[in-house]
């Protein structure tokens, strides 16, 4: 017997034989289920590509307007050869997807990113119940605990307010899709002006539809006399070391993620701040969510899952890390 | 507590030295001089020993937290800092007693000492009742000890001279050697007045830049002394009523290993301190570091480890000659002063000079470093001979002109997570030759070397590669070829692969090599064998024991 029951792990991913799908798969597939829009889940390159309705536009931003997408509403279900689909809410980012499979009496959840945790800016994670449990575990060590969102918006708007007094500019990396957007919505707009990278931007209109109260913003660039003295600037890791920063000489420099936790992770790039703000479950949410699940099965996707599964065994579940899936490090968050 | 615990949070995220610099002496200025002391003590790499041991302390923690003890072990792999670790897993609490950190240092810290592990127990579980959140990880780093929080000992003396008006080395020289906060006040450090406490305190030592560019570029030779850098001990010498101290590099009073060279007080001027290196010597001369180090660490060798292993003390400096500071004065009169002494000096002591090469043109000098690794040296020392004696690395004064390392290819076989800036990334690599039958063994360990872009490129390379798991250690597909670079290769019983490396580090990452291309052990041995051999007999030299070779 398959010990993924419902699924198998071939090199494109996760594939739903009964249903002929995979799920968050890589190379080119004729149909992908896609959890969410964050690029090492939402590849391009694939035929038909199915998800929440919620996903739809981000996934055209992040795929192109041309790709076959067809969006369903979280809770909806449907029948995908021999077996049942359905998307639910992650908590992970807006749109974001567990997706669970039905079939032969059975059924198994396909996490994808997700977190318990409360998030304005994107629909709460929804436990299903489940035989079988594929779940992430980024953050599977018990040192990885967060503070309340509210807490940690105070400390974002503090430090900005703080660098603002002297004058200096505050700027915060975060990953475009979810996480910067979770940044904006707790900025106190009174402490000065708001300027986001394209690359943010270009998500701010579907959450904007999505009825998700953001801050007004200003695009860095498109204004040749913007002066950023006291403001706060959102912009993606990515161009933390680009020639993009060298408008911002002198400016004090955050970064908002989970890997924060860890000194190490700050001190290596010479951050200024570290803001421990995930859009991951921590140690305490992943276990109050597998054994929530009620699973009998649990296997461990992207991350360290070592240490979790042997957590589980030792409480009698049957867990272990998805075979051939592949350990992540820093990864996105 | 509060103030510590603000000063280290803020240290922490200071990024830049100098801001940090200000921020001591801020602390220095505002903290009182009972808890300033003790600042002083800790940022001086101190700890308190045998207060609680890491294996009871993850104990402790796993109790507590209701962790089994494996996880706490495998959270202290992930974050490479017990401190850290500790910290993150212990539940916040928001309810601290209004502690000073004497308070702390008095109600937890010293009683750990001697306790029955039930009775720690109790005491750390009573802090972590107690400590507030932000001040645990402060706390925790106390308890365990060893930490820098990006202060270098130079700029701790330079915080306290801007408090005190008192010159940085002054402070530098009331701060060597062992001291704790009983026997040392903060006043005593910051007395404007040179009392007579630091007489037999060693001076902090001018250590020597790495020579990068072309010699021709430091201008003409002749404003250079040149002198053979030796493969020993970097130690000074002092001397004060009859009595004499040794002190290392790393501030330890080392005499107690050197009764040998304790004798030859009797022989030297009274109130001296002469920098210099100890050195293994037997009647060939000269011999490789490999047998200094029977005599390292073994306090009171007896008279036979003595007769067997004996040592020299190679003098190359004067800082202080009856009570007076020389360091100010230039080289060359201090060289012509120690030549002095020497001449004074009556023979059968294990004493000796250093010799000047005077050699004139660089390109000559050149020549004759090549023979440097033949002599059991390890290139030249050049010193201006105008320069004062400086307090640690300054540049332009000492640069250290040392021979080619040994390089060899070597295959990644495991990695360990590294500590501090490159905790939670994997830094720490064993490195692997063939050996006879065809096996990877390990022969070196290396840490450093990697670019920052190419610690991150290998860590991810780690993380897909593991193959096993033995506590800390990953083992790894061994797929990866580095280039090492290493001063020398000593047999050793000690080591698997019956060989020990001197200094390995990564000269670079050898993308264009398989692991079929890596280096053999026999190679490697070859090295070995060849540095164990006395040189026919070794060099000639005086009855003092000066080579007459230059």
């Amino acid at each position: 017997m398959n010990d993924l029951e419902l699924l198998e792990f071939r090199p494109e991913g996760l594939y739903c034989k009964e249903g002929d799908f995979y799920i968050d798969p890589r190379g080119s597939v004729k149909n992908a289920l896609i959890t969410h829009a964050h690029s090492d889940h939402a590849r391009p390159g694939h035929q038909n590509y199915l998800c929440s309705e919620a996903c739809k536009p981000l996934l055209k931003v992040r795929l192109g307007d041309g790709v076959r997408v067809e969006g369903m509403e979280f809770g909806q279900s449907c029948k995908i050869g021999n077996s049942r689909v359905s998307f639910h809410p992650a908590g992970h980012v807006l749109g974001s997807a567990q997706i669970r499979i039905e079939s032969k009496g059975l059924v198994w959840v396909v996490s994808g990113d997700y977190k318990p945790q409360n998030d304005q800016t994107c629909e709460s994670f929804e436990l299903v119940k489940c035989n079988g449990f594929i779940s992430e575990c980024t953050f599977g060590l018990p040192v990885y605990r967060w503070l309340p969102e509210d807490l940690i918006h105070k400390q974002i708007n503090e430090w900005w307010a703080e660098n603002a007094e002297l004058g200096n500019a505050s700027i915060i990396f975060a990953y475009s899709l979810g996480k910067a957007q979770r940044v904006l919505a707790g900025l106190d707009s009174s402490i000065g002006n708001i300027f986001v990278h394209s690359a943010v931007d270009s998500f701010f209109e579907h959450y904007k539809k999505a009825g998700v109260r953001l801050p007004s913003t200003q695009i860095i660039g498109s204004n040749s006399d913007q002066t950023y003295a006291g403001s706060l600037i959102v912009a993606p890791p990515a161009v933390e070391e680009s020639n993009w920063m060298k408008r911002f000489r002198g400016a004090k420099r955050g970064f908002a993620s989970g890997w924060m936790a860890i000194r190490g992770s700050r001190r290596r790039r010479n951050l200024d701040k570290g803001f421990v703000l995930s859009d991951h479950a921590d140690w305490k949410g992943l276990i109050d969510v597998i054994e929530g699940t009620e699973a009998e099965k649990v296997r461990l996707t992207h991350g360290n899952g070592h240490a979790l599964s042997k957590f589980l065994q030792d409480k009698g579940l049957d867990a272990a890390t998805l075979r051939g899936a592949e350990m992540r490090g820093e990864g996105e968050d | 507590m509060i103030l510590f615990s603000k000063l280290f949070h803020d240290l922490d995220e200071l990024t830049k030295t100098n801001a940090r610099l200000d921020r001591l002496e801020e602390y220095f200025q505002t903290a009182s001089p009972e808890e300033s002391i003790w600042v002083v003590w800790f940022l001086s790499g101190n700890r308190i020993k045998r207060a609680v041991k890491t294996s009871e302390l993850r104990m402790f923690v796993a109790e507590r937290s209701g962790l089994p003890i494996w996880l706490v072990e495998e959270c202290h792999d992930q974050v490479g800092d017990l401190a850290e670790t500790i910290s993150l897993l212990i539940e916040n609490r928001e309810n601290e007693r209004s502690y000073t950190l004497c308070d702390i240092i008095e109600t937890f810290l010293l009683p750990l000492k001697g306790m029955e592990t039930s009775d720690r127990k109790v005491l750390m579980n009573k802090a972590w009742d107690e400590l507030e959140n932000s001040n645990l990880l402060p706390f925790h780093k106390l308890l365990t000890g060893g930490f820098r929080m990006g202060v270098s000992k130079g700029n701790l003396c330079k915080a306290l001279a801007r408090v005190g008006q008192v010159e940085p080395a002054v402070i530098a020289q009331r701060l060597a050697g062992n001291w704790t906060p009983e026997n040392l006040s903060l006043r005593q450090i910051l007395d404007p007045v040179e009392g007579e406490t630091g007489f037999c305190k060693p001076y902090p030592f001018c250590l020597a830049y790495p020579l990068l560019e072309k010699p021709e570029n430091l201008g003409l030779s002749s404003d250079w002394q040149v002198e053979w850098k030796w493969d020993g001990i970097r130690a000074q010498l002092l001397t004060l009523r009859g009595k004499g101290m040794i002190w290392s590099r790393g501030d330890e009073s080392i005499g107690e290993s050197f009764p040998d060279l304790l004798e030859c007080v009797k022989a030297l001027p009274e109130d001296l301190c002469m920098d210099g290196e100890i050195l293994a010597w037997g009647t060939e001369g000269l011999r490789p570091f490999s047998r200094l180090q029977r005599r390292i660490g073994r306090k009171e060798p007896g008279s036979s480890m003595i007769k067997r292993e004996p040592v020299k003390f190679q003098a190359y400096d004067l800082l202080r000659l009856d009570g007076v500071d020389w360091r100010t004065r230039p080289l060359s009169e201090r060289r012509e002063c120690l030549e002095k002494i020497f001449a004074n000096l009556p023979s059968g002591f294990p004493l000796g000079m250093s010799p000047l090469i005077k050699k004139g043109s660089w390109s000559e000098l050149e020549k004759l470093r090549m023979e440097s690794r033949k002599r059991g040296v390890e290139g030249f020392m050049l010193k201006q001979k105008n320069s004062p004696y400086e307090s640690g690395r300054v540049k332009g004064f000492w640069y250290k002109w040392k021979i080619d390392p040994f390089l060899a290819d070597m295959v990644v076989v495991s990695a360990q997570l590294g500590h501090g800036k490159r905790s939670n990334m994997y830094t720490d690599y064993s490195l692997a030759v063939w050996n006879e039958k065809k096996e990877l063994v390990t022969v070196a360990k290396a840490y450093s070397g990697l670019t920052d872009k190419e610690i991150a490129e290998f860590d991810r390379f780690v993380r897909k590669n593991i193959t096993g798991r033995f506590g800390p250690v990953r083992s790894i597909r061994p797929e990866m070829v580095f280039e090492i670079a290493f001063e020398g290769v000593q047999n050793s019983g000690r080591h698997k692969a019956g060989v020990a490396l001197r200094f390995p580090r990564i000269n670079r990452w050898r993308r264009d090599k398989k692991p079929q291309d890596a280096d053999t052990l026999m190679q490697i041995r070859e090295i070995a064998d060849a540095q164990d051999k006395p040189e026919d007999g070794g060099p000639k030299m005086d009855q003092s024991g000066n080579l007459l070779l230059f």
